[in-house]
C-alpha cells in the first residue's frame, strides 16, 4: 500500500520533515544513553561497574558511592507492590470481562482508567497526609501484633511502625500500577475468541472454569507482558514514593524501615550534589535505572506483540 | 457435597473475589479523589489564584506564581511536542506505512512513553541546564515535550491508520501529490482523533513533577522569564507538602485539587470524544 514519493518539491520537503520528526524518538534513546554515560564517566572510572552495583556504601562526605542500597530498595518496593497489585488487577480484569453486567463494564473501565490518570504527585501527597498516618496508627500495629508469634515472618514487621516506610510506599505504588495491569489484562482477556468460550459453556462448565481453563491460558502471554510493563513503570516511579520512603541508604530487613530507591535518591540529592563525583554518581544511578526499566519494558513489549500476533488472526 | 456443588461453590467464591477486587479498585479511587476534593475545597479561595505567596508560614498569600509558571511550561512543551509528535506519527502512518522502520519506531515510542520521567529530567539537566549554568524554564518545557512526543506520535499514527485507504486513492486519482493528500484529506479525516491524542498528552504532562525538579526547578516569586528558574504547581506541591507549615499544607491540597480536576476533565473529555466519534 505504501506510496513511493514522486519528485515533487512539496513532497520532498514534507517527507523529510516527518522523517526527521519521527527519528527524534531514536535520538532520545541514543541521546539519553550517550549523555548519561558521558556524565557518569567520572564515577564509572572511580568505582567501576561491579563495585558500584554491589557496594552498599553511599557516603557523600567520604565521597564513596555504591548503588546497592538504592537498587535493593527499588527491587523490594517494586516486588512488594506487584505482589499486592497483580491479584487485584487480575480480579478487576476478570470482573470487567466476564462478571459485570454489560451496562457496568464501560463505567468501571473508565473509573479504573481515571485511577491511572491521577498524577503521581497526588498519590504521593495523599500517601503522606492520609495513608501514612492510617498505616502507622492502625494497619501496621495490627500486622505487628498478628505476626509476632510466627517465627520468620515477624522479622518483616520489626521496629516501631511509623507509617514512613517500605510497606506504605509499596501500598501506594501498588494502587498506582493496578490500573495499568488491569487494563492490559482486560485487553488480553478480550482477545479470547468467543467461540471457544461458548463451546466450553456448551459442555456445562461454570463461568470460573471458563476463566481458569480457557481465558487465562489463552491470554497468558498478554497478561505476562502487562505485568512486566507495570514492573517497568513501578521501577521508575518517583513522586508517589518520594514522600513516604524517607531516603535512608541501608539494607533493610523490616518492612517498617525507611529506605531509598534509585528514584528517591535522585529526587532528594540531585540538586544538592555539590561535588563532581557526587553528581557523576547520581548520573550513574540514573543510567542504571534507565537500563533496568528499558530492558523490562522491551521484554514486556515483546510478549505483548507475540500475544497480539498469535491470537488476533 | 457432590462434585457439582463443589464446582459451583468454587466458582461462586472466585467470582466473589473478583467482584471484591473491582470494589477495592473503586474504593481507592473514591478514597483518593474524595480526600483531594474535601481537603482541596477547604483551602480553595479566589486569593489562591490572584496572590503571590506570603512569607513562609504566614497566613494568606496564593499560588499565582505557580499557576502562571505551570501554564507557561505546559504551553511551550505543547508548542514543541505537538508538531513534532503529529509530524512523526504522519511519517509512520503514511510515508513509511508497512515498512520495517515504522514498526521499529512505533515499538520504541511505546517503550519511551514508560521510561522513568526522572531519567528524562537528568538528561535534560545535562543538556540544557549544566551548559547554561542555572535552572531555567525552557529546560522544563523541553523535558515535558520529550515525554509528550511519543504519546502524540503513537495516537497520531493510530488515528491516521483508521482513515480508509480508498480516500487517499480517490485524491490521488484527482492528481494530488501525496503531501496535499495528507494535509487536506487524511488530516481532515483524523482531526478529532489527533486532537484527542493531544488533549490526553497534555493531561499526561500536566501532572509531571520529577522531570521539573532538575530543569525548571522552582521559584518562590512571580516570574514569566523562561530563561530562569520558574515555579510550577507540581514542584510547589512537593515543596509545600514536605514543608513544616499548616498554611503550606492547605495550599498544597488546593493546588492538588485544581491539577487533579484539570487532568481528570481532560481525560474524560478525551474519552467522550473518542466514543462520540468512533462508535
Amino acid at each position: 500500500m505504501a506510496v513511493t514519493v514522486k519528485r515533487n518539491p512539496g513532497d520532498i520537503i514534507f517527507f523529510s520533515l516527518t522523517a526527521v520528526a519521527s527519528c527524534t524518538i531514536i535520538v532520545f534513546i541514543v541521546g539519553i544513553v550517550f549523555v548519561l554515560l558521558t556524565e557518569s564517566s567520572l564515577a564509572i572510572q572511580k568505582f567501576g561497574v561491579i563495585q558500584f552495583l554491589t557496594s552498599t556504601e553511599w557516603d557523600p562526605v567520604k565521597e564513596t558511592f555504591g548503588a546497592l542500597t538504592s537498587i535493593y530498595g527499588t527491587i523490594v518496593t517494586t516486588a512488594l507492590s506487584l505482589l499486592i497489585a497483580i491479584p487485584v488487577a487480575l480480579g478487576i480484569a476478570i470482573f470487567i470481562t466476564e462478571v459485570a453486567p454489560n451496562f457496568l463494564r464501560a463505567p468501571i473501565g473508565i473509573a479504573i482508567e481515571l485511577l491511572a490518570a491521577i498524577p503521581s504527585i497526588i498519590y504521593g501527597m495523599w500517601g503522606l497526609f492520609t495513608l501514612s498516618p492510617l498505616m502507622g496508627n492502625t494497619v501496621e500495629p495490627f500486622l505487628k501484633k498478628a505476626t509476632a508469634s510466627i517465627p520468620l515472618v515477624s522479622v518483616l514487621f520489626q521496629g516501631t511502625p511509623m507509617g514512613i516506610d517500605v510497606l506504605t510506599a509499596s501500598v501506594i505504588l501498588s494502587i498506582m500500577i493496578i490500573p495499568f495491569t488491569a487494563s492490559i489484562a482486560r485487553d488480553a482477556f478480550n482477545l479470547t475468541p468467543a467461540v471457544v468460550k461458548e463451546s466450553a459453556y456448551a459442555l456445562g462448565t461454570t463461568k470460573w472454569e471458563v476463566v481458569k481453563n480457557i481465558v487465562i491460558p489463552y491470554s497468558k502471554l498478554g497478561v505476562f507482558g502487562g505485568i512486566l510493563f507495570s514492573l517497568g513503570r513501578a521501577l521508575g516511579e518517583t513522586m508517589a514514593v518520594a514522600f513516604v520512603l524517607g531516603n535512608n541508604h541501608r539494607i533493610f530487613t523490616s518492612l517498617f524501615d525507611s529506605a531509598a530507591t534509585i528514584t528517591v535518591t535522585l529526587a532528594n540529592e540531585f540538586t544538592e550534589a555539590d561535588k563532581d563525583i557526587y553528581l557523576s554518581s547520581l548520573f550513574y544511578l540514573a543510567l542504571v535505572l534507565f537500563v533496568m526499566s528499558f530492558v523490562f519494558l522491551a521484554i514486556a513489549k515483546f510478549f505483548l506483540l507475540r500475544a497480539e500476533r498469535r491470537y488476533s488472526r | 457435597m457432590t462434585r457439582e456443588q463443589i464446582r459451583k461453590a468454587e466458582g461462586a467464591a472466585a467470582l466473589t473475589l473478583s467482584t471484591l477486587s473491582a470494589l477495592l479498585g473503586l474504593f481507592w479511587l473514591v478514597f483518593i479523589l474524595g480526600d483531594v476534593l474535601v481537603q482541596g475545597l477547604q483551602a480553595l479561595t479566589p486569593t489562591l489564584f490572584l496572590n503571590d505567596p506570603a512569607p513562609a508560614g504566614a497566613e494568606g498569600g496564593g499560588l499565582r506564581h505557580a499557576f502562571v509558571g505551570q501554564l507557561l511550561i505546559t504551553f511551550f512543551a505543547s508548542l514543541i511536542g505537538v508538531p513534532v509528535g503529529v509530524l512523526g506519527g504522519t511519517f509512520l502512518a503514511e510515508y513509511a506505512r508497512g515498512r520495517r522502520i515504522a514498526r521499529i519506531i512505533s515499538i520504541l515510542s511505546d517503550i519511551v512513553v514508560s521510561v522513568p520521567s526522572i531519567v528524562i529530567g537528568t538528561f535534560v539537566y545535562a543538556v540544557l541546564v549544566k551548559p547554561v549554568g542555572h535552572f531555567n524554564g525552557w529546560a522544563g518545557a523541553v523535558a515535558l515535550a520529550i515525554i509528550m512526543i511519543p504519546v502524540v506520535l503513537r495516537t497520531t499514527e493510530d488515528m491516521l491508520s483508521l482513515v480508509p485507504w480508498e480516500l487517499r486513492e480517490a485524491a490521488f486519482a484527482l492528481g494530488a501529490p501525496y503531501y496535499k493528500v495528507i494535509i487536506q484529506v487524511v488530516y481532515r479525516g483524523a482531526a478529532t482523533g489527533i486532537l484527542t491524542g493531544i488533549l490526553l498528552s497534555i493531561a499526561r504532562v500536566a501532572g509531571e513533577t520529577a522531570p521539573l525538579l532538575f530543569t525548571s526547578f522552582n521559584n518562590s516569586f512571580f516570574s514569566v522569564d523562561m530563561s530562569h528558574p520558574i515555579a510550577s504547581l507540581t514542584a510547589t506541591i512537593f515543596q509545600y507538602a514536605t514543608g513544616p507549615y499548616k498554611t503550606w499544607h492547605a495550599q498544597a491540597w488546593a493546588a492538588s485539587f485544581v491539577i487533579t480536576v484539570f487532568i481528570l476533565l481532560l481525560t474524560i473529555l478525551g474519552r467522550l470524544i473518542i466514543r462520540w466519534r468512533y462508535k
